[in-house]
């Protein structure tokens, strides 16, 4: 989980991993506080996202890549399409960074609006329209790539 | 719920980390930490060691002032003796003379 949101926010497996043990080195300090398995879990979402996010802002760390280098995926929308989801991670992977991480935790977590909301310490109003923004901000860089490829 | 969603779930399926990436926190949980500064004061104003030394300085002035005090004490006594055997044997003679002297004039 810690590691899988981290890969998905940097795209970066080396960051990532750094990210990830020093998540664990942190719960390894703070294991009296953990008071059960669901607190365990809350704590290494918030913390993780938390993380994800300060490692962008602190490096100015930004996706090496630009959507022109978004492999092209070979066909139309399929469900579950390799290429497509290689497309789609690198294209969350370009969102800002509060939107990459509402992404994430909703599609990767399946959590709510309401607990992303508490993971991230925001209104969940403001969740909601970061989902609703990230999405159409997808949707339209999805749509130009497809373009691309059907001209 | 649209295709992108479900596409979404597809492309941000949970991915594993390397095999050996639960060795390797283990391995940085077992590195001493690098202490900070104040840990550091700390044991240079509290070194266990230190405690030792200030027992043993205690007990080598100590030691020696109460030997002196003891012999001061045996000392004082010693004088005290000396001069209650003097007293007494003062207090013996006047009181032989004394008798020495009932008994003369008891004759005459």
């Amino acid at each position: 989980m810690v590691y899988s949101l981290a890969w998905h926010f940097l795209h970066d497996r080396s960051l990532a991993e750094e990210l990830a043990q020093e998540v664990f080195l942190e719960l390894h300090r703070h294991l009296k506080d953990i008071q059960s398995p669901e607190h365990l879990v809350f704590w290494l979402r918030k913390v993780a996202s938390r993380r994800c996010i300060d490692q962008t802002r602190r490096r100015a760390f930004w996706p090496k890549f630009g959507l022109e280098e978004v492999p092209e995926p070979v066909a139309k929308n399929r469900p579950a399409d390799p290429l497509l989801s290689r497309t789609l991670s690198r294209l969350v992977a370009s969102l800002p960074e509060k939107a990459r991480v509402v992404v994430i935790l909703r599609y990767q977590e399946d959590l709510d609006p309401s607990d992303i909301a508490q993971v991230l310490d925001m209104p969940v109003a403001t969740v909601k329209s970061q989902l609703q923004r990230a999405l159409e901000m997808l949707r339209g860089k999805l749509s130009r790539t497809m373009g691309e490829i059907a001209l | 719920m649209s295709h992108l969603e479900d596409d979404l779930r597809a492309a941000l399926r949970r991915q594993e980390p390397p095999a050996d990436f639960a060795e390797r926190v283990l391995a940085r949980l077992n590195q001493a930490p690098e202490p900070s500064w104040r840990e550091r004061l700390s044991v240079l104003m509290h070194p266990p060691r230190v405690q030792w030394v200030a027992v043993a300085v205690m007990v080598s002035i100590l030691l020696p002032t109460a030997a002196v005090q003891y012999r001061k004490d045996m000392e004082k006594g010693e004088r005290a003796k000396q001069q209650l055997l003097f007293a007494m044997h003062v207090a013996g003679n006047r009181l032989h003379q004394a008798q020495k002297k009932v008994l003369e004039s008891s004759r005459l």
